[in-house]
């Protein structure tokens, strides 16, 4: 494979001062721990002075790559006064003075053809780092699919790790990928996770929309010896013939079918050896006509044994599933108070609004989860869950159905317009099925909570002092789900992909798909063009989003009670809502906004996230606010001006006796930056 | 102890410095930005009817299979209709967001579409977000299409001061 790594070492050992960092608080994981909380209970940054932040330092991304990219989503690691994160759209590593920002080594991997290929390009989510009290290793996955370990002081590969340095994870994976090396579709954007000496990695995929074959290559999880590169476990996310689950895949559909990757956070219980793994839906993600059966573990949360990667327990959240609901973030290792009594937790937020929550060593429910009837869908050849598991506590904590009662409602004449539009479109709870999609209607099915709604990537936070949960929610994000019979065996394999009747039909694809700075890459065929002709207008009521508010929203969940404490809408009121013609001289409270970027990162005293919208108020110029609000009450106490909207989860660490927050930032105008704040050294 | 972290207090004359240059370059940028006024807004019909046709069969082609055929995004591409879209580019220009298309995308080879293209294509998307057409295409020079002003909603109209005082009176 023609390939080559660059390092760059900018900065001479002895030069650099040696300190001590024995005060420092560090952030060692993508979450801050292997508990996934997205905490640490710092406070010289707190409600009387997080007005007063400055930007501490910048990085601009625009040149870790030959382009620019608008999308960085990492979260940094720090470590020992050194900041460590993904960037550009190469995905290289780069360490930077956690206090000044300046760049210390970078490194790339060129990955040529391969890279272009990747289903999962540009900067990825981060890393992981692991330590033995001597030596100090970064480990990340390049978009290529390949595990590389760097030396921490210099960002050089370990030789003797893998195979000079890294391990091609297309190996040894227990399937031969199809249908070569270079092309062979999977890859990760996630960051790895190191617990025990082990490095835990799963899998990704191109967008399951269109999937160009049932027989899609399967997203297994692995775990590796940080020290050599030796693979310890693998994990079947689709059972072998004789494993647990097989028999949930009917008509030997657990041989064909492919995806049920890891592509999210993996949490680890290293007390008690267990790990934590989300698994996300099978090929593809809303035709499963050729997957009959339950389907495990799609869509199940997995615990095995750390040591060994053998299956502890596991709970499918979704049975057969049809919305692309995944388990999309970090499942939550928390230790409750039920009744008075101690339970080992975990709790998994999700796409779809409920908060799943289980003893952690047992795998039963902690608060009961009920198999409810759900309706069974018309699409021809599939195959239905009779009924889903719907968590009697906590509440569902963001909207996951389209129902009459969710739709805009400023006044009669916009609400009547929203009952227009929608009437074209099935609606309805909570796993309503996407239907065949006909020109005369309706369309597709409005979901709410499916692909991009709740929780997505950047996942929830939690206080293990107050064990309350934190999160972030797409309150708004509506996905149409359609099918239609695959125009032509060149596209896929499978007998119904998504699409709308009397649409040009094309391909589902990702922004991580042919956008790394390998690229161009050669592509997929693509249909020829028909004529376009018939299909929906957009999904908005003259401009004004179709869903009420609140667009966006973060609660507060009682883990110890299964209770939503509070939850406020998250984000100025957008510009389009905010100046529209038809909506003045009413009084509209601040409705949040709608997105999946948006993180949340827990100190002592606060609950700290930023818009993912820009917006121009009476308040701020265009710009986007990093917020924090009291997180016993969700009062705002505070908000800093940033240049573009969030896109990638915040962390915090002190160093040198000053603590800073960084975020990552990007999106329309704006290429990728990671943000420094902290206090002024004046006061 | 590590030999590759310098501490904060050891230059600070040099940190302060990279402030100082930093927020200098980032003051320089922005002017840049604002330095050609945009006199026209969106709102006035800046693209005709055809050139939005032409521009949807290039859209369907080229972006819908990330962003979707109803803009709507995909799994994770940003819609590019209604208020999540327009907040990225309200108070910005259509030049703004012609040359953010035309120099990233399409994401798997950025700056394969000619300026003609990119123009139909956005003058597409400002049709799907109801910005009204009107005689004149939108123009394929950037520098052109930063006189225009992207609002997402349409301004007051301007009133004449004489007018105003004898309506108030």
């Amino acid at each position: 494979m023609p390939r080559i790594a660059f390092s760059a070492l900018l900065l001479v050992a002895g030069i650099a001062s040696a300190q001590s960092h024995a005060k420092d608080t560090e952030w060692p994981t993508y979450a801050g721990d292997l508990a996934g909380s997205k905490y640490k209970p710092l406070d010289q940054i707190n409600a009387a002075n997080f007005n007063r932040l400055e930007v501490a330092w910048r990085f601009k991304t625009d040149n870790i790559g030959n382009r620019p990219e608008f999308k960085l989503e990492g979260t940094p690691l720090m470590i020992n006064g050194v900041l460590y994160a993904t960037a550009g759209s190469r995905r290289a590593v780069i360490a930077l003075d956690a206090a000044t920002g300046e760049l210390i080594w970078v490194h790339g991997e060129r990955e040529g053809p391969r890279g272009a290929a990747a289903p999962r390009q540009l900067s990825g989510r981060g890393l992981a780092y692991w330590s033995d009290g001597k030596e100090e290793r970064i480990l990340y996955v390049t978009p290529g699919y390949r595990l590389v370990a760097l030396n921490a002081k210099n960002g050089q590969p370990i030789a003797g790790f893998g195979k000079n340095g890294s391990v091609d994870l297309k190996l040894d994976d227990d399937q031969t990928i199809k249908p070569d090396l270079v092309t062979g579709e999977i890859g990760l954007q996630s960051a790895p996770v190191v617990a025990k000496d082990e490095i835990i990695v799963g899998a990704a995929f191109r967008e399951g929309m269109t999937p160009k074959t049932m027989a899609n290559n399967k997203g297994y999880v692995r775990a590796f010896d940080v020290r050599t590169g030796k693979r310890l476990w693998i994990f079947h996310t689709i059972p072998l013939k004789g494993e647990v689950g097989y028999d949930t895949w009917l008509d030997g559909s657990a041989e064909r079918t492919g995806n049920t990757g890891l592509w999210t956070q993996v949490t680890v219980d290293e007390k008690e050896g267990l790990a934590y793994l989300p698994i996300e839906t099978p090929t593809g993600d809303y035709y499963g006509g050729h997957r009959p059966g339950d389907n495990l573990y799609g869509e199940s949360l997995v615990c095995v044994d750390l040591q060994t990667g053998k299956r502890k327990w596991h709970y499918q959240l979704v049975h057969h599933p049809l919305w692309d609901m995944d388990i999309s973030s970090a499942p939550l290792l928390m230790d409750i108070k039920v009744d008075g009594k101690p339970v080992k937790a975990v709790a998994q937020p999700t796409k779809q609004g409920f908060l799943y929550v289980f003893d952690r060593i047992t795998g039963k429910p902690v608060w009961p989860i009920d198999e409810k009837p759900v309706e069974k869908g018309t699409v021809p050849g599939e195959w239905y869950a009779a009924t889903q598991p719907v968590p009697s506590r906590p509440p569902a904590y963001s909207r996951n159905g389209v129902t009459p009662d969710v739709l805009i409602d400023f006044t009669p004449t916009l609400r009547d317009q929203a009952l227009t539009l929608v009437s074209k479109y099935k609606t309805g709870p909570v796993f309503t099925p996407p239907v065949a999609s006909s020109v005369g209607g309706p369309l597709a099915t409005l979901t709410l909570g499916t692909a991009s709604g709740g929780t997505n990537w950047p996942g929830a936070s939690f206080d293990p002092e107050t064990h309350i949960v934190y999160a972030y929610a797409c309150n708004s994000c509506v996905t149409p789900i359609g099918l239609i019979p695959t125009p032509s065996p060149e596209i896929s394999d499978m007998r119904y992909v998504l699409g709308t009747a009397g649409q040009e039909f094309r391909i589902a694809r990702g922004p991580g798909e042919g956008a790394g700075a390998d690229s161009p890459s050669p592509g997929r065929t693509q249909a020829p063009a028909p004529a376009a002709g018939g299909g929906g207008g957009p999904l908005n009521v003259q401009g004004l989003p179709l869903i009420k508010p609140p667009y966006g929203t973060i609660s507060a969940i009682d883990l110890d009670k299964g209770q939503i404490l509070w939850q406020i809408a998250h984000g100025d009121t957008p510009d389009v809502v905010r100046n529209h013609p038809s909506l003045k001289g009413l009084t509209i409270p601040r409705t949040g906004q709608s997105g999946y970027n948006v993180g949340t990162l827990i100190t002592k005293t606060l609950l700290i996230a930023g818009d993912g919208q820009v917006t121009t108020t009476p308040d701020h110029p265009r710009g986007a606010m990093l917020r924090a609000y009291d997180k016993g009450t969700g009062k705002e106490v505070g908000a800093v001006w940033m240049p573009a909207p969030v896109s990638g989860a915040p962390m915090t660490y002190m160093a040198d006796g000053k603590q800073y927050i960084v975020v990552a930032i990007s999106g329309g105008v704006y290429s990728g930056e990671y943000v420094a704040f902290s206090l002024p050294s004046t006061e | 102890m590590t030999p590759f972290s310098s501490g904060a207090g050891s230059q600070p004359a040099y940190h302060r410095l990279a402030v100082v240059v930093a927020v200098f370059a980032a003051a320089l940028f922005a002017v840049g930005l604002c330095a050609q006024e945009a006199t026209r807004s969106v709102w006035e019909g800046v693209y005709t009817e055809e050139q939005a046709a032409r521009g949807k069969s290039s859209y369907l082609r080229q972006c819908a299979g990330c962003h979707g055929e109803l803009m709507s995004g995909g799994e994770m591409a940003p819609p590019l209709v209604g208020g999540e879209f327009l907040a990225n580019w309200n108070g910005l220009t259509v030049g703004d967001l012609f040359d953010r298309i035309r120099t990233s995308m399409p994401l798997n080879s950025p700056g394969k579409l000619s300026r003609d293209v990119n123009a139909d294509v956005t003058a597409y998307i400002l049709q799907f977000n109801g910005f009204p057409a009107s005689r004149s295409e939108l123009d394929r020079r950037s520098e052109v299409l930063k006189q225009i002003r992207l609002e997402s909603n349409r301004p007051e109209p301007k009133v004449p001061p004489n007018w105003r005082r004898r309506r108030a009176t």
